[in-house]
């Protein structure tokens, strides 16, 4: 009924739009055309400038943004010209769709292009189309695949650190002394800043002579508590940082989710004669999973992003045992200047975590769809 | 000094000891915000030895680190050859542009303190870039390609000359800013063709680079130590080692020693990479195998641009960090330079290290050290034979171990940039401030407290000026001895000022820590990086690379 009211309201909204004289149809349609071919014009002339062809002395690629604005401006009046009331609706969203184009979609398919260019910041050359030659390479650098095998085991380790935050926040969701307080002091870590993060813990929490991890570990029997010495500890601590600073993230999420959790559903439970255990994986834990996807997905993108804690703590080592596939194209492009190739790692890694999160959102949903 | 001068100062809590104590009472006021009204005074209160006497005296040797009323203290003092040159307000209107490092209290921090006395006499102002040491390269890259140069006056090293100096980015000194700075006082090495493109000069040094060695005293004149030494069978007397075999053998018998209770290490590595700085720390151990004396080059061969770092030599250096680091501290793996520096060999650990001259200016200057009273300095150790890359032999010199001092990075100097040109006012401008921070004077001060810079100039060697700002003898003498004569050395190992000579310290710095993770063989992870080395030379044009090459080496 409601749908309906509001159909018949979109037709009666298209019925009652007065129609658009020819002549103002006419000058939106000849405005539209001298913008674009200005457009045009100036990118065309910068490009030929560009290439030598034209001596206009052309510094920076301004002019071809004034002349985007410029046609952008006339793009949306030309709607109002041409469509009327329609071209005005239009208007609601244009401006902010040529915006995105201007700062999202026209940079990425820049940085295509820039990926296929051997480019590296010293070179007298400047940069030059290099085809494949940049595809070819990553497949065959160690670094860049050893990095992606790093990312695999940082991202596996999001199930414990689900777990973690679930125990948690199940906890934080009880009866407890202080919860609020708590519920803050968990959090505190989320607000630092990663860097900071790495100097605290990493270097100083954890410093091997006087860290108080590092003490209480000899006290423990650990002769030489070195952290980040060897792959396998240095992977663990790194692994345990970012823990750290994410688990309250996880948790705050999951906490959200256990407070949604109507009590009748937990007292009829308890009434039927249902233990704790029990109520747990067969009343909280399924009705959970929707927010538990999302909290794991959410964290994963976050995962798929580390790299300030390595480069700050371990720069990637100890021989990349540490290294993240975001680190080392950080140094690939801050230490090496190495633009093109640095940014064709850049973009398939983009690709991979796109096509990775694609897969992993359909199955949740399907998962979903089989649970619920 | 007129009433309300006094009354001023009397705000500003100086007090009147310090007023009776003369100008560097008044340098101190002028420094908290008087400006230039009592820069005269301060000007007309000293003779040159003076000024230099009194401002070693700020704060004062062993009374903790400078602060920013004692960096604007000497900047005010040190104003004389401005005051000579430059109108008072003369750039009033002037804005500046200053990029440079913004490393806790050195470098950027410094300049700002100088800088403000110069400011407010002037009329200039200036806007800082702050770079962290590891942004610095990037942004810099960055600036040069894509025409986007934001300043106009830089803090830069030698080695960089190559991108900025070879694409005319850079203005040409003046000649009465050679005047200013008395040029002619430079070390030998930092004269041209340093700071010199196309025989044109481009640079105010301001720091002279060089790696020397660092160990304790009290480590290589313990008895206990000495005995030991002598019972396990370990070669000639205990005592400082002189050569590369010599570091190995001393750092291998230390482990597990002890002296005061402490753990006692040898050599400190530094295998973490340090954005492409760390890679100088692998050069270190490197020259003397590499550097022959017959041969001025060691990184590349000067004719076909080929690697060196897989021949014999660099291996032999790789391999030597591999067998040493059982014996450091079992994190040593994760140590960078700076940790190696900052937090192992002034906080006490470790007896042996190869670092710039900062650790020698903060063993007593810095709060943070512990071993100003211990700590004495060489040039680098040699090597009891060298490799000829020529002939493909090991040999033995009749002269004794092959010493080669690692010039590492040429220092620091300022720069001012082309863009400035255009405008004569603020060229004037932006070359006084530059001036202003290389002038002789200040240099001094800048050598002798913690700075980021170490003595680069003749007059900097002079042992009665440090003794009477409150240095010990026997430990100022040591450490400007070993700053004097790996400057001075004959087969002094200096950098190639190539384009993008950080890009292949970087390259080599990843392969290094395979390798030092044990995931290849020294020769393996060296024709790593030589292969590396030569893609990256055809990317950035070995035609270039090489002629560049060769003119940094006077070939």
């Amino acid at each position: 009924m409601v749908a309906g009211t509001a159909t018949s309201g979109g037709e009666q909204a298209r019925a009652v739009a007065a129609p658009v004289a020819e002549p103002r149809q006419r000058a939106g349609r000849l405005l539209l055309l001298v913008a674009s071919l200005l457009f045009a014009g100036v990118v065309l002339a910068q490009i030929l400038d560009r290439a030598d062809v034209l001596g206009l002395g052309l510094t920076t690629w301004r002019p071809t943004l004034y002349a985007y604005v410029i046609w952008g401006i006339a793009l949306c009046r030309a709607q109002v010209l041409i469509r009327g009331e329609r071209g005005q609706q239009a208007l609601f969203v244009l401006p902010a769709v040529l915006f995105t184009v201007a700062m999202a979609v026209f940079p990425t398919l820049f940085g295509f292009t820039i990926a296929f260019s051997d480019w590296n910041l010293s070179a007298f050359a400047g940069r030059r189309f290099n085809g494949l030659d940049n595809v070819r390479a990553m497949f065959r650098d160690p670094f860049y695949w050893n990095a992606m095998g790093n990312m695999v085991l940082y991202t596996a380790a999001v199930l414990v650190e689900y777990a973690i935050a679930f125990a948690l926040a199940l906890l934080l969701n009880a009866e407890i002394r202080a919860r609020k307080f708590f519920r803050v002091a968990f959090l505190l870590p989320l607000m630092l800043s990663p860097v900071a993060v790495s100097w605290m813990i990493g270097k100083s929490l954890m410093e091997y002579r006087w860290g108080p991890a590092a003490t209480f570990a000899r006290w423990l029997g650990w002769e030489n508590p070195a952290f980040f010495a060897t792959p396998g500890i240095a992977k663990l601590s790194i692994m345990a940082i970012d823990a750290w600073t994410f688990i309250p993230f996880l948790m705050v999420m999951l906490l959200a989710g256990l407070q949604a959790i109507p009590r009748d559903l937990l007292e009829a439970a308890r009434v039927d004669g249902a233990n704790a255990w029990q109520t747990f994986w067969r009343i909280v834990f399924p009705l959970m999973l929707p927010v538990s996807l999302t909290a794991i997905v959410l964290r994963i993108i976050f995962k798929l992003k580390l790299a300030d804690i390595v480069i700050n703590v371990t720069a990637g080592g100890p021989g990349g045992a540490t290294d993240t596939v975001t680190s080392f194209i950080f140094r690939e492009y801050r230490d090496r200047s190495n633009v093109g190739y640095g940014t064709m790692l850049a973009m398939f890694y983009l690709v991979l975590i796109i096509v990775f999160m694609t897969l992993l959102l359909n199955l949740v949903a399907r998962f979903m769809r089989r649970v619920t | 000094m007129t009433p309300e001068r006094y009354a001023a100062m009397v705000r500003l809590t100086t007090s009147r000891r310090k007023l009776l104590r003369g100008a560097s009472g008044l340098g101190a006021a002028a420094a908290l915000g008087l400006g230039g009204g009592l820069g005269a005074a301060v000007r007309g209160a000293f003779a040159q030895s003076d000024l230099r006497t009194e401002i070693l005296k700020i704060p004062g040797v062993g009374v903790g680190s400078p602060t920013d009323a004692d960096w604007q203290q000497v900047g005010e003092m040190t104003l004389g050859p401005t005051r000579e040159i430059v109108q008072q307000g003369e750039f009033q209107g002037v804005e500046l542009t200053f990029m440079g490092l913004n490393n806790q209290n050195l470098h950027n921090f410094l300049f700002r303190g100088f800088l403000r006395p110069w400011e407010a006499y002037t009329g200039a102002r200036i806007t800082w870039i702050d770079l962290a040491q590891a942004d610095y390269n990037p942004r810099l890259q960055q600036a040069i390609a894509t025409g986007t140069v934001d300043f106009d006056i830089l803090e830069m090293g030698a080695p960089f000359e190559g991108d900025v100096c070879g694409k005319g980015l850079a203005s040409e000194m003046p000649d009465w800013v050679k005047q200013v700075i008395d040029m002619d006082d430079y070390v030998g090495y930092l004269k041209a063709p340093v700071g010199t493109w196309d025989g044109k000069t481009f640079r105010i040094s301001i720091d002279g680079d060089c790696h020397n060695f660092n160990y304790r005293t009290d480590v290589f004149s313990d008895p206990g130590l000495a005995a030991a030494w002598k019972a396990e069978g370990g070669a000639g007397e205990w005592g400082v080692p002189k050569t590369w075999q010599q570091v190995q053998a001393v750092s291998k018998f230390l482990k597990g020693k002890k002296l005061g209770g402490q753990d006692l290490y040898g050599y400190l590595d530094a295998p973490k990479g340090w954005g492409g700085f760390g890679f100088y720390f692998l050069g270190s151990r490197a020259t003397a195998y590499a550097k022959h004396p017959d041969d001025p080059a060691f990184l590349f061969d000067p004719d076909t641009m080929k690697p060196r770092i897989n021949n014999p030599a660099w291996v032999r250096a790789i391999q030597d960090v591999i067998d040493l680091l059982p014996s450091q501290p079992a994190d040593q793996l994760n140590a960078d330079p700076g940790t190696t520096a900052f937090q192992q060999f002034l906080a006490g650990t470790g007896s042996m290290l190869a670092w710039w001259g900062d650790v020698g200016s903060n063993a007593r200057t810095s709060d943070s050290s512990v071993v100003g009273e211990v700590v004495g300095f060489d040039i680098l150790p040699g090597s009891d034979d060298v490799y000829n890359s020529r002939t493909g032999q090991w040999e033995t010199l009749a002269s004794g171990p092959n010493h080669a001092p690692n010039m590492a990075y040429i220092g620091w100097g300022i720069y001012v940039m082309a863009r400035v040109d255009a405008d004569e006012k603020k060229r004037k401008a932006a070359w006084s401030a530059a001036a202003h921070l290389g002038g002789k004077d200040i240099s001094l001060w800048m050598a002798a407290y913690p700075s980021g810079f170490q003595p680069y100039r003749n007059s900097h060697f002079n042992i009665a000026e440090w003794t009477a700002a409150g240095y010990d003898e026997a430990f100022i003498t040591s450490y400007l001895n070993s700053q004097a004569n790996s400057y001075n050395h004959p087969n002094a190992a200096i950098e190639p000022r190539i384009p993008g000579i950080f890009q292949y310290y970087s390259v080599a710095e990843d392969e290094l820590a395979k390798i030092f993770a044990g995931q290849y063989s020294a020769q393996e992870g060296a024709d790593r990086i030589a292969a590396a080395w030569e893609k990256l030379t055809d990317q950035i044009g070995r035609e270039s690379q090489l002629a560049l090459y060769r003119a940094s080496l006077g070939l």
